[in-house]
């Protein structure tokens, strides 16, 4: 063996024991946040992002798809879809259950996934649900055949606006399921990040970034600064804060931002943004933060 | 160490970035691809960004490809063809896009968009231009 060959093989070595020693403290010191409070960090969401991406391709590359253009294929995978999905990922007009806007990752737009994802992957999905995220897996509640019907479904989703999602929902739900407790749901109480007695104090453009994470602003909107809110379902939020009109229709001031937030159907009935019950304190923080929006992405 | 005992490295890293290519062959189409402005026969997206250009429609939103102020009134039209809803309100297929050109206090009452007295033919060409705006 040659001099540098030996000198190349002990600082490789070294440099190898050093770095899996540095790893195994870091992981080992509780460095990393888990909480579902924060995300990501964005280089490790773009690493996971891109495995998820090829993991599932891969794997959804032998699935071979059955025609999904019977109507009746569609009508059957919305029953399923109001049954299981709409919970977590909502509807257009239709938010999230509350359990769900604390889930991180969160939960996608599925009209947004529908525009993205082709058949064999939603399929995928849907059936192998997705490891260390809220996603289950369905092949063992639901048959194949049924799965193939939810993503006959989706391939409509992206093309109802939301009276047309109210009108699937009126013309195909099933007579007995039972009635939804929408008042209930609309009068949640909010979430304890604010004191009960407190009277709303000024917003917090941290605390509003924080917040939004919990009410799922990232899975419709791109804004700049926040990792993992890339989407384009709803209007990008870079430079919002210099906008003249909220939605094209109210002129844009803290007050109207904040009435907006909270109840944007009561300002537009036919708006595909849900009312995500969002209280008082966290509109505000929320309309704080996206007032430091003055640059476009 | 003879050099031999690493050439068997080669072959495995050829072979495996030659699993990778194949594996980003073709890229599988989506369930519901977004629109394109294709999709309207006879428009031209040419004539299109002319039209934006004389019908002043950067005076409200700041359009790529289009000289302006950088205005902000309405929202930014950059990415609108991955836009999934057209003023919040209409999925984004390149009929609505021509429907909400043309009338937008019709689909929206309440809109700050005023109607710009749009012809057909004009919605149809401006639309093919903002359609390919990804």
């Amino acid at each position: 063996m040659k001099p540098w060959m030996r000198t190349a093989g002990i600082t490789l070595a070294t440099a190898a024991a050093a770095a899996l020693a540095g790893a195994l403290a870091l992981v080992y010191s509780g460095w990393y946040d888990s909480s579902a409070t924060h995300p990501h960090t964005a280089p490790m969401n773009s690493v996971m992002d891109v495995a998820l991406q090829r993991s599932i391709s891969v794997r959804a590359a032998r699935v071979s798809v059955p025609p999904l253009d019977d109507p009746q294929q569609a009508i059957d995978g919305f029953r399923l879809f109001r049954a299981h999905c709409v919970q977590c990922h909502g509807a257009p007009g239709v938010p999230p259950e509350p359990f769900a806007m604390g889930l991180m990752p969160p939960p996608a737009s599925l009209v947004d996934a529908a525009r993205h994802w082709p058949a064999a992957e939603v399929y995928w999905v849907v059936r192998q649900g997705i490891k260390m995220t809220g996603m289950p897996a369905w092949q063992y509640r639901i048959s194949d055949e049924d799965i193939w019907n939810v993503v006959a479904f989706m391939r409509v989703l992206p093309t109802l606006s939301p009276a047309d999602y109210q009108a699937w929902d009126s013309r195909h739900a099933r007579p007995e399921a039972p009635p939804e407790p929408e008042p209930a749901v609309a009068s949640a109480p909010a979430p304890a990040a604010v004191s009960p007695a407190a009277e709303p104090r000024l917003g917090d453009a941290q605390a509003g970034r924080q917040a939004l994470q919990q009410y799922l602003c990232i899975t419709c909107h791109a804004i700049p600064g926040v990792v993992g809110a890339n989407y384009h379902v709803g209007p990008p939020l870079g430079g919002v804060a210099q906008q003249r009109y909220i939605a094209g229709i109210l002129p844009n001031t803290p007050a109207n931002m904040v009435r907006w937030l909270r109840d944007p159907t009561a300002i537009d009935p036919a708006t595909a943004m849900p009312n995500l019950g969002i209280s008082e304190q966290d509109a505000r923080d929320i309309a704080a933060f996206l007032y430091t929006l003055d640059e476009p992405e | 160490m003879p050099r031999s005992s690493y050439a068997g490295i080669f072959p495995g890293l050829a072979a495996l970035a030659l699993a990778l290519l194949t594996g980003c062959g073709e890229p599988a189409k989506p369930l519901a691809a977004p629109a394109r402005g294709d999709a309207l026969p006879g428009a031209d997206a040419g004539r299109g960004r002319a039209r934006i250009a004389e019908y002043g429609c950067v005076s409200c939103h700041a359009i790529p490809g289009v000289r302006g102020p950088g205005a902000r009134v309405g929202p930014p039209l950059r990415h609108l063809a991955s836009r999934a809803y057209l003023a919040g309100v209409l999925p984004n297929t390149p009929a609505n896009l021509v429907r909400w050109l043309r009338d937008p206090p019709a689909i929206a009452p309440r809109t700050a968009m005023p109607d710009m007295g749009l012809s057909e033919a004009d919605a149809r060409d401006i639309a093919a231009y903002l359609l390919t705006l990804h």
